[in-house]
């Protein structure tokens, strides 16, 4: 088989799996529904931002009407050496395109339309206002973007929007008092002067091609040079069309200039956001050892505990990533909204589930297991360049206030049950 | 009107000639040339100043006039060369405009629109048709690149940010949200969320051109202007590079000769042909 045959061989058999690439596209027109937040490291989803009371306002919105993704997140102290500190970051939302239209963005009460800095080891309170604006069933997170980090997703919860595309509209009023609908200001306008100059410039060319362009045009030039081809009339329309094009543009720039008088430049600030208070907390906790179990998808640390406060204390959850781990305790504080994909109501157990006393300091081993490990690929934890987990682990007085420990540790792997 | 009758004498060729020469001009020039330009300079642009030309929120007075002008102005100094020095024909940096408009509004309704929902005027792209025109014209009234390259990049550029203001004016209008100043532009920014493209990713209004009196457009123009000089040059270059052929030929006496005639080897006879060496033709 020589090199021709080859490389017909070669041509089929690429032609024939581009077509097998491509056929998918057309027979299985699933949409995805996801935005690929299980891909991203475990160290980054459980050492950053450390989600928690995360709410979808409003399971379902009609078009053009206002709902709200809101919650709290906390910046682990255990923030990775692999990834950007957080000097500059913005407040996201992640959702397949611009389903909702992201009205308003505020911080602990302060807007976000840009980004700027953010404590390690505190918490933030967001709020994000959205207006319905493309029907359809849509996974929506909540996102913390770090400059040269990216994006790091929060949980993914469900929403609808009902209605039809074309009754939404959005008016913006201007400084200057006038009111237009942001969804179709300046189209006309562009469309406009876009076709005009894709005119003048098909005219241009156009001159040129009614008379041969290439073949005949190349033979003379070689044979006599460039005397014959320079035709004048082609110099005077081009000093027309030069006078023409620095009129129009000079016209058109003092128009548009007349029509829009007041204008900003571009707003490149910073936002100055203030972490929320410290809360005191009389519960203080401390990792003394942790170990993921792989056959057991189990994630298990030892912690000594100790009450300093006035009311016994009971753990009912561990977070992290996003997933609830709850006890038996915690599962009654749980929020029915939120999506039971990411919560593991049975997935928290404890050897001393009782109390904690006031004054009293215990050691207790907690084991958070479940099949979300697996599902959720934080197992890729032991994949990770620094093997350390992160999370929340909340408990209640008995007057039902809520206390948040930060809680953070180095995981060793078991590989087998015999290890276990 | 027009030469042609004369022109079509002096190349010497049967009547069916020049209809097949016509016919290779429409195949060529529409279908292949066009399309090749579309294909290229698109993805050529687009990787370079992609972002400034997608997003209404990145259209700034410092860098979208600097970075445009000056990306734009590559693949129409190397057309110019091809178009000028082959067939003196004063289009090559209208007709590669036009090519990237071309891929510009396909992506805007098929991707943009379409594909993901984004409305037209947040994606709008601008233009640089009167600015590759009247390159075009400077070429043509000049017959020479050098004065191209000063007269025509530099208001290749210069025109760019006027040429836009009639389509962009809008969005500097201010509006307050929330207690907060924000240009029009800046609200739509923020309000059309894009998932993987958080606000500070924006490349607008950083730099130390602000620091003349505050006209950063002005300077940023000027900038542009003498940084697409130069890149017309290089590109020029580019063009004569890519778009020279030659050949080399031994005569009888064993002397090899380096000829840049391609129409002479045409015309060789398969004798003179068989006395090529190189075969660089």
């Amino acid at each position: 088989m020589n090199a021709k045959h080859l490389f017909k061989h070669f041509v089929i058999g690429f032609c024939g799996v581009a077509t097998l690439a491509v056929t998918p596209v057309f027979v299985d027109t699933t949409p995805a529904f996801a935005h690929g937040e299980r891909s991203q490291e475990p160290f980054l989803r459980m050492r950053t931002v450390n989600w928690y009371d995360t709410e979808w306002v409003g399971k379902s919105t009609a078009i053009n009407q206002v709902t709200e993704l809101k919650g709290k997140f906390h910046l682990s102290e255990d923030w990775p050496r692999a990834v950007v500190k957080p000097h500059r970051t913005f407040i996201n939302v992640g959702s397949p395109s611009s389903v909702f239209l992201r009205l308003s963005s505020k911080v602990n009460g302060t807007p976000m339309f840009v980004s700027g800095p953010m404590e390690i080891g505190r918490d933030y309170e967001y709020v994000v206002t959205l207006k319905a604006r493309l029907p359809g069933h849509h996974h929506i997170h909540p996102m913390f973007a770090v400059k040269d980090a990216g994006p790091i997703a929060g949980p993914g919860g469900w929403m609808d929007i009902t209605g039809n595309y074309s009754e939404f509209r959005h008016d913006v009023k201007t400084l200057t008092g006038e009111t237009f609908d942001m969804e179709t200001m300046g189209v006309s306008t562009g469309i406009m002067w876009h076709l005009f100059w894709a005119a003048v410039a098909i005219l241009w060319v156009g001159w040129y091609m009614i008379r041969p362009m290439y073949l005949v045009r190349a033979r003379v030039l070689a044979a006599y040079g460039d005397e014959i081809l320079l035709d004048p009339i082609d110099r005077k329309f081009g000093a027309a069309m030069l006078v023409f094009v620095l009129v129009v543009v000079t016209v058109g720039y003092l128009a548009a200039d007349a029509r829009h008088p007041v204008s900003v430049p571009l707003q490149a600030g910073e936002a100055k956001i203030k972490p929320m208070p410290i809360k005191p907390n009389p519960f203080v906790v401390e990792v003394i050892h942790a170990e993921y179990d792989v056959p057991g998808r189990a994630l298990r640390f030892q912690l000594t505990a100790t009450n300093n406060g006035t009311e016994p204390l009971t753990i009912g959850e561990f977070t992290t990533a996003g997933i609830r781990f709850t006890n038996s305790f915690g599962a009654t504080k749980l929020d029915p909204n939120y999506p039971a994909e990411l919560v593991a109501a049975a997935g928290l157990t404890m050897d001393k589930e009782g109390a904690i006393e006031p004054g009293q300091t215990v050691e207790i081993h907690i084991e958070s297991k479940d099949v979300l490990w697996e599902v959720q690929r934080l197992v890729d934890i032991l994949h990770d360049p620094d093997q350390r987990f992160a999370g929340l682990l909340m408990s209640w007085t008995e007057s039902g206030e809520r206390l948040i420990n930060p809680i953070w540790a180095p995981v060793l792997p078991i590989f087998t049950r015999l290890g276990a | 009107m027009f030469r042609t009758d004369e022109i079509i004498k002096a190349a010497k060729l049967p009547p069916e000639g020049v209809a097949m020469s016509r016919h290779i001009d429409y195949i060529y020039f529409i279908p292949i040339l066009f399309v090749t330009i579309v294909g290229t300079f698109h993805m050529h642009f687009d990787l370079l100043a992609g972002d400034w030309d997608f997003w209404i929120d990145w259209k700034d007075r410092q860098w979208w006039p600097i970075v445009t002008p000056i990306t734009a102005i590559t693949f129409c100094a190397a057309l110019q060369y091809y178009n000028w020095v082959n067939y003196r024909q004063p289009f090559g940096a209208t007709i590669c405009i036009l090519a990237l408009l071309a891929g510009k509004w396909v992506t805007i309704w098929a991707a943009w629109w379409w594909w993901s929902n984004y409305p037209v005027n947040f994606v709008m792209p601008s233009t640089l048709l009167p600015s590759a025109i009247v390159l075009d014209c400077v070429l043509l009234l000049t017959r020479n690149w050098t004065l191209t390259a000063v007269i025509g990049a530099w208001m290749f550029a210069i025109l760019f940010y006027p040429t836009n203001w009639a389509i962009f004016a809008y969005s500097h209008t201010p509006i307050v949200v929330d207690g907060t100043l924000l240009s029009w532009a800046d609200y739509m920014g923020f309000a059309y969320v894009r998932t993987g493209t958080p606000e500070y990713i924006r490349m607008i209004e950083v730099g130390s051109l602000r620091t003349f009196g505050g006209h950063s457009t002005m300077i940023s123009a000027f900038f542009a202007a003498f940084a697409s000089s130069l890149m017309y040059i290089l590109w020029w270059q580019f063009g004569k590079f890519f778009c020279t052929s030659y050949f080399y030929i031994t005569d009888d006496r064993q002397k090899t000769t380096k000829v840049y005639d391609v129409f002479a080897y045409a015309t060789l006879a398969t004798q003179d042909k068989a006395k090529l060496s190189g075969g660089k033709a």
